[in-house]
């Protein structure tokens, strides 16, 4: 095949924007993990790899960069191109985002609410963020529409959770001391933002998935 | 894809029609086509053979008028081949055989009656290699008129071809100079210049910035966009970043002179609907 080292830095950008997915799914799982059990250490190792997901990030944005500036890729290949740069940039919020998760464990309480499962929300998380990273391997344009309809759902158990939370505390009368209030709310506040934050790693799954499809079929509907 | 539009009226004279292509047949010959739009050049079925060998398959394809259509495809697909077809160049090929047809304006220019000098005139051609006469930069542009007989005013169309070639400021103190003490690139435009002067309705180019320097490319490459206001430009080109940046349609022959698709320009770069092509524009064959 003519090109040959144009078509190997092709592979190896696809393997190395799936190595940077695996090392953001491992983290997101260490910080759902370190929320559920409160493991401070766990916490913090999601906290001080950030920086390392950020390289991985600015290391594959000069190989997308290169391969524009130096091969002129056309069709199927700068599609391929344009969408892992876009890719990359989810998977660094999507890393931001478990790092804030992290944050949330080291600073206080993260049980408040066990009628809420928030392993649950995570799990469907990794579930997208797994499968849009499928679709994107293995050119599945199927995956990448399942992913977006799962969003729908996740979407759904956010509202649900968040409603919950709200409802607990206007029907709250445990409280009486102001240091208490201060410092549920502080609990509260956070909950609210780990839900939120949850609630966004599914979206920015879906961004994945809408550029995999834009890539795999030159197909911009899932795309906002 | 639209049939040629060959079987309305004609009227007796042809000389003063503003149709696209009139003029181009024989005076002993009938008129020629109706009027149409676009496109300007409709080849149907066009195959060619140098001896028993087949080097283009039935090419069908439109080409607009007013707009830059570019042939890519790599050695030996046949795509200057076809550049040939539309100006009758191939005649001059002694083993050369066209089949098929192919209209300019609705006429077809392999009817019996179309005189092909009178066709080239309608149809200017621009080579690879600058190949201006051993003459001054004026009688190089006045060439085609001469031949023509033109009667008007030489030196103004001179000027306004140069102009038109983005090459007046550069020689107009020396039009009396040889056209050979040019530059490659200003020779180039000489000759586009040369092409342009009869006043063509088609301006053909084969591969006319591969023995030229990159400004100069470049310079060829804003001239092709400016003068695609005026003439429609088929150029045929193994850049293909240059047929992306500079075409309007994009047909890509490929080897055994198969025309595998044609279409918009940025349809045919982002995403082809054929895998040969998606395979040769990657640089996966070819």
């Amino acid at each position: 095949m003519p090109r040959n080292e144009y078509q190997s830095q092709l592979a190896d950008l696809r393997a190395d924007v799936l190595d940077m997915s695996e090392t953001v799914a491992e983290r997101l799982e260490m910080a759902l993990e370190a929320l559920e059990t409160g493991d401070a250490d766990l916490a913090q190792q999601v906290i001080d790899g950030d920086d390392e997901i950020n390289q991985q990030y600015l290391d594959l944005e000069k190989q997308c960069t290169d391969l524009i500036a130096l091969q002129q890729p056309v069709a199927g290949d700068l599609r391929f191109i344009a969408a892992s740069f876009k890719i990359i940039t989810d998977l660094e919020r999507i890393a931001d985002l478990a790092t804030n998760l992290g944050e949330y464990a080291t600073d206080g309480e993260t049980n408040i609410f066990p009628e809420i499962d928030i392993q649950e929300l995570g799990d469907v998380t990794l579930e997208m963020l797994a499968d849009a990273m499928a679709a994107y391997a293995e050119d599945d344009s199927q995956q990448c529409y399942a992913v977006d309809e799962r969003d729908d759902h996740l979407d759904d158990l956010c509202e649900i959770a968040s409603d919950t939370v709200v409802r607990e505390l206007i029907e709250s009368d445990e409280l009486d001391a102001d240091e208490d209030i201060e410092t549920f709310m502080e609990d509260v506040s956070r909950f609210l933002l780990t839900i939120r934050d949850i609630e966004r790693i599914g979206d920015h799954s879906v961004n994945i998935a809408a550029r995999a499809l834009y890539m795999i079929d030159n197909n911009d509907e899932l795309i906002y | 894809m639209s049939e040629p539009e060959t079987d309305a009226e004609g009227t007796d004279e042809a000389v003063s029609s503003p149709t696209p292509g009139s003029n181009i047949a024989g005076a002993s010959g009938p008129e020629s086509g109706p009027l149409i739009e676009e496109p300007i050049i409709q080849s149907k079925d066009i195959s060619v053979f140098y001896g028993d060998e087949q080097a283009l398959q039935e090419i069908t394809m439109d080409i607009p008028e007013k707009q830059v259509t570019a042939l890519i495809g790599p050695s030996g697909c046949g795509k200057s081949t076809f550049l040939r077809c539309v100006n009758r160049m191939n005649d001059l090929i002694t083993s050369a055989r066209v089949e098929g047809e192919l209209y300019f304006g609705g006429k077809n220019v392999y009817d019996d009656d179309v005189d092909p000098v009178a066709l080239r005139r309608k149809i200017g051609m621009v080579f690879q290699q600058p190949n201006p006469f051993p003459k001054s930069i004026r009688d190089n542009v006045a060439y085609g008129l001469d031949i023509q007989e033109f009667d008007g005013d030489v030196d103004a169309r001179v000027e306004e071809a140069l102009k038109g070639a983005a090459l007046w400021d550069e020689v107009k103190d020396q039009l009396d100079e040889s056209g050979l003490e040019l530059s490659g690139g200003q020779q180039q435009r000489l000759c586009i210049a040369r092409a342009i002067a009869p006043d063509p309705e088609v301006v053909l180019m084969d591969e006319p910035a591969s023995a030229l320097d990159p400004v100069a490319t470049s310079q060829i490459e804003d001239l092709i966009a400016d003068i695609s206001e005026e003439y429609t430009v088929i150029i045929v080109t193994h850049n293909m970043q240059q047929a992306a940046r500079i075409s309007d349609k994009t047909g890509v022959f490929l080897t055994g002179g198969e025309l595998v698709e044609f279409d918009d320009t940025q349809k045919i770069f982002e995403n082809p609907d054929h895998q040969r092509v998606e395979d040769y524009i990657t640089g996966k064959f070819g």
